[in-house]
């Protein structure tokens, strides 16, 4: 499934957008941990959040009538979405908005409000639950909130699933405008960070623990969870890269997952070698594998590699397109010609895109 | 959305096999004859105390044996409906082989989450936590059914609310019409949770009595449960292997509403449009439509809205129920269940009922079909579902004609 890219967008731990993203990472900077803590057994884990500072800079997105209410993710994923608008130039009005879809994709979602939702109902019983809590609870909130904010009374979906769901997200938007749904769709995906998402990503032995967590990323065993969210503008022909997205199949097992990777890597290696890989190993037994499989296909090193969740941490359901984005930028930044994304979720399916530069 | 010309290749999508779990039964025949019987599957709430809530009732489904399945009883409720629901559907057309599979959902295993965060709110060292967190995500009962049925393929999970169903439907169905696939298993699935049972309370959506839709006096919705699928195929694809056509889905119809994240606009903008681009997508005249199976909730908001957006479509003609009123609302499942409903229904010739109504609602004119089911030919039948985020979807389905 082909599309092309006319605009990227992205917040992440390391600023908004790429150009940010880049500025730090060229001055060696990486992302500010802290610690969340578990307030119902004192447990502290280590994550990646989207900083303070930035968070004040979307504040004016939280004065939006939709908005005032919001939790983070929906924040992240308003930004990211705008500046992948603005990145294409996209004029949205008339027949262009009327055929512009919103695509969005996540694995945990409006975790904040809904662990706080939950909490009043365990603690202070049903009766005393806030009906201002629920409806952000729900996986669509962000792409609503969206929508809203551009106006779209097309089609909006959210696409849930594990780690690779931005790619799904991806694959599912280039099927709307193959069979002509759409003319252009705006592919979001975001996450937030919540004490009860690193907590069950501990208890599944995918966390990096406080006292494990080097000052560097290299190295280290386990993942850091982190938030944010990425945007991809697809259309069908011209922007500033074509990309080819290969959405693997869904396997049942660690060991399923590896011939789904190497399945979905093999659409893409009969192209011969590739410039520059948006990496996502995360340092996890999970998405570590992925170098293995990257290798096995494409023998010949890329000239470059990006280690994107060293940059940005694991940011679950906006990971890959995160990877997407780095991607999508990194062949401009670098004089690449080709980039490759592979990816594989934690207990879902595995996919692998190809982006190739345009002009 | 509007859709640019239709294109003259467009293949005809045949539903091939049907698949369902709901409080009115298992499967396919205990569906039928629980709508032929207008039989109130609406019952007290087992599953979590609701003490502390206004409403106490839903439809649940009764608990499925699945003694061939390695582990069952590890496995979430989820993925026990989905796994009946899927095997029901590929034992009723052994030889269809899904190439994609496109699925609804609102909640996943939520009430995994929900024993989760019981854990560490009651300082558990439960060795279990980790087998929770493996079975909460939307993905794990449709891997599970996969896996318990037998084939794999690529998965897309589609959650956009009360919507998601007849949008997996719809988006499947697209696949197929325009060779991006020749077989598509789609459908949705929901399972009862505390978690939204009291969110749906707290926002007062859900009734203290009986379930109405399209009732004056109507007062809010009940909750339910359940998992439905459709096998689509392309039209010649299935007639060439010899497969049983059920019926024909011919349109598709998305609309999203952006009035408020839980209230549609009460001019019913959002219905219409959905029904409208269904209608058109399917090049039929509102005139052609036999039946329609609304989504219905029984909320006065939700009712009010596409009340007024079927009457001024269609006008006072067209049979209206809302099935919701025997089993409840599904959420993710609703779509899929009601889709598999309207295929009993052409199957079956009857109008399923809209149980419990009593007083028409003088907003609108509509023919409702009231409390009993009646026997009709039905040709062709409209399916709605309308969510939170302003989400509205609706798909048509007909009669399998050569």
């Amino acid at each position: 499934m082909r599309a092309a890219v006319a605009g990227i967008g992205c917040v992440t731990p390391l600023g908004c957008g790429m150009d940010e993203v880049w500025r730090r990472v060229d001055a060696g900077e990486s992302p500010e941990l802290t610690r969340v803590v578990n307030p119902e057994t004192a447990r502290e884990h280590v994550v990646a959040p989207v900083p303070k500072a930035v968070l004040a800079g979307l504040a004016h997105l939280g004065r939006e009538p939709r908005m005032r209410r919001a939790s983070p993710i929906s924040l992240f994923a308003a930004a990211a979405g705008k500046a992948a608008l603005a990145d294409s130039g996209l004029e949205l009005a008339g027949p262009v908005k009327s055929r512009l879809a919103v695509v969005f994709g996540v694995s945990s979602g409006g975790v904040q409000y809904t662990r706080r939702f939950y909490e009043q109902v365990v603690k202070q019983g049903a009766n005393a639950a806030s009906p201002l809590l629920f409806p952000e609870t729900v996986y669509n909130a962000p792409a609503s909130h969206l929508a809203a904010m551009l106006g779209v009374d097309g089609a909006t979906y959210t696409l849930v699933g594990d780690g690779t769901v931005g790619m799904q997200a991806l694959h599912f938007a280039a099927q709307l405008l193959a069979i002509n749904d759409a003319d252009h769709v705006l592919v979001v995906a975001a996450e937030e960070l919540d004490w009860i998402l690193a907590e069950a990503h501990h208890d599944w032995r995918l966390l990096a623990t406080a006292r494990t967590v080097p000052r560097s990323p290299a190295g280290r065993r386990g993942a850091i969870i982190a938030e944010g969210a990425a945007a991809v503008l697809l259309q069908r022909e011209g922007g500033r890269a074509t990309i080819e997205i290969a959405p693997g199949e869904s396997f049942f097992s660690r060991k399923d997952a590896a011939g789904a990777l190497s399945a979905a890597l093999s659409v893409h290696s009969h192209r011969g070698p590739v410039d520059l890989i948006a990496d996502g190993a995360n340092g996890t037994w999970v998405d570590d594998p992925i170098r293995e499989a990257v290798a096995r296909n494409f023998p010949q090193p890329p000239k470059r590699t990006l280690p994107v969740k060293e940059w940005f941490g694991e940011a679950i359901g906006c990971g890959a397109l995160l990877q997407v984005v780095a991607g999508v930028d990194g062949l401009a930044r670098f004089g690449c010609a080709s980039a490759l994304v592979p990816c594989i979720g934690w207990n879902q399916q595995a996919a692998a895109a190809w982006i190739g530069r345009c002009g | 959305m509007p859709r640019l010309p239709a294109r003259s290749n467009h293949r005809r999508v045949a539903i091939t096999a049907i698949g369902i779990v709901s409080p009115l039964g298992r499967g396919a025949a205990a569906n039928a004859a629980a709508l032929r019987e207008g039989r109130d599957c609406v019952t007290p709430v087992t599953a979590f105390d609701t003490a502390k809530c206004r409403s106490k009732t839903a439809g649940q489904v009764a608990p499925m044996p699945l003694p061939d399945v390695a582990r069952a009883g590890r496995l979430h409720r989820a993925s026990h409906m989905m796994i009946h629901a899927v095997r029901e559907a590929l034992a009723g057309d052994t030889a269809f082989k899904p190439e994609c599979m496109v699925v609804g959902t609102t909640s996943g295993g939520m009430s995994f989450g929900e024993s989760y965060y019981r854990s560490q709110v009651e300082h558990r060292r439960d060795r279990d936590r980790a087998r929770l967190v493996a079975n909460y995500p939307p993905q794990k009962p449709l891997l599970d059914a996969m896996s318990a049925a037998g084939f794999r393929a690529p998965l897309q999970i589609i959650a956009n609310a009360c919507a998601s169903g007849t949008n997996a439907i719809g988006h499947a169905f697209r696949l197929v019409r325009a060779g991006q696939c020749s077989r598509a298993l789609c459908g949705g699935y929901d399972a009862i949770c505390e978690m939204v049972y009291a969110g749906f309370d707290s926002l007062q959506a859900s009734t203290t009595e009986k379930v109405r839709p399209f009732d004056r006096a109507r007062t809010g919705l009940v909750l339910g449960e359940g998992a439905a699928v459709l096998a689509l195929e392309e039209w010649e694809s299935a007639r060439a292997r010899g497969a049983t056509i059920l019926a024909e889905i011919s349109g598709y119809g998305i609309s999203t509403d952006n009035h408020h994240l839980t209230q549609p606009n009460p001019n019913g903008i959002g219905p219409e449009l959905a029904m409208q681009r269904a209608l058109d997508d399917a090049a039929l005249e509102p005139g052609r439509v036999d039946y329609i199976n609304a989504h219905g909730t029984a909320t006065p908001f939700n009712d009010a809205s596409e009340g007024l957006a079927i009457a001024k479509l269609f006008g006072p003609g067209v049979p209206v129920s809302s099935t919701k009123s025997m089993m409840g609302h599904s959420l993710g499942a609703a779509g899929a269940v009601e889709a598999v409903f309207c295929v009993l229904a052409i199957r079956g010739g009857f109008l399923p009922p809209n149980i419990n109504f009593r007083e028409r609602d003088p907003a609108w004119d509509l023919n409702i079909v009231a409390n009993t089911s009646r026997d009709a030919r039905v040709g062709c039948a409209v399916s709605n579902s309308f969510g939170f985020g302003g989400t509205n979807a609706s798909v048509v389905i007909e009669e399998a004609r050569a």
